[in-house]
């Protein structure tokens, strides 16, 4: 097994333009708490705030890419948002082994998304399959 | 913790992870007897065993499984 329990990874991300905008244009997804800052205000946020699948998608890039290896395929996914993220945040992701499962060849990532204020934006659980 | 007590236990498990709260599991079920008990499905079965029995299968042991039964046998061997 190539993953050891408690084996670290991290990766800065931005939330760019070019990514909010693609997402929208690809999932259509409009709401005005996404689009619109006065709408978002009267809600509560600073600004408008991205698209929480948006960090799905930096998880995505973290599992096909970012690992030793490529024969991966992500099993199941756990996400929770905890708090707003806007357009242009730096996003620091770390995500720790927590479970081996050599029989299945299965491994278990927790994950966090942090903010440049060390805040939690958002957290959960992977867990992939290692294609033999 | 006895036979009939895992079986409790793995029946929960199966119940949570097949979304089928009424699924009834005996020591002969096999994954033909039960719907959506395929190969995905097999291995969050497993991942949930291990948790919840603090325990590590081999793959030898998982490829020898011929029904529920010897999968408890091989969770009590390991209690």
């Amino acid at each position: 097994m190539i993953f050891k329990l408690k084996d670290k990874f991290q990766q800065t991300f931005i939330v760019s333009d070019k990514i909010y905008k693609g997402f929208i244009k690809l999932f259509n997804d409009n709401n005005p708490l996404h689009t619109q800052s006065p709408f978002a205000h009267h809600h509560g946020f600073d600004e408008k705030i991205m698209h929480g699948n948006i960090l799905s998608g930096f998880l995505s890039y973290f599992i096909g890419e970012c690992l030793p290896i490529k024969n991966v395929i992500i099993q199941t996914q756990q996400i929770q948002f905890k708090a707003p993220v806007y357009l242009n945040d730096e996003i620091f992701f770390e995500a720790i082994v927590d479970g081996i499962f050599p029989s299945i060849n299965t491994v278990e990532f927790k994950f966090n998304f942090r903010n440049t204020d060390d805040k939690i934006v958002s957290k959960g659980k992977i867990q992939i399959g290692i294609l033999t | 913790m006895n036979k009939d007590r895992v079986l409790t236990r793995v029946n929960e498990i199966f119940r949570d992870v097949l979304d089928n709260e009424h699924l009834i599991i005996t020591y002969q079920t096999t994954a033909n007897d039960v719907e959506d008990w395929d190969s995905l499905n097999h291995i969050q079965l497993v991942v949930a065993i291990e948790k919840q029995f603090n325990l590590r299968f081999t793959s030898r042991e998982i490829l020898g499984w011929r029904n529920v039964g010897e999968m408890i046998d091989s969770i009590i061997k390991k209690i």
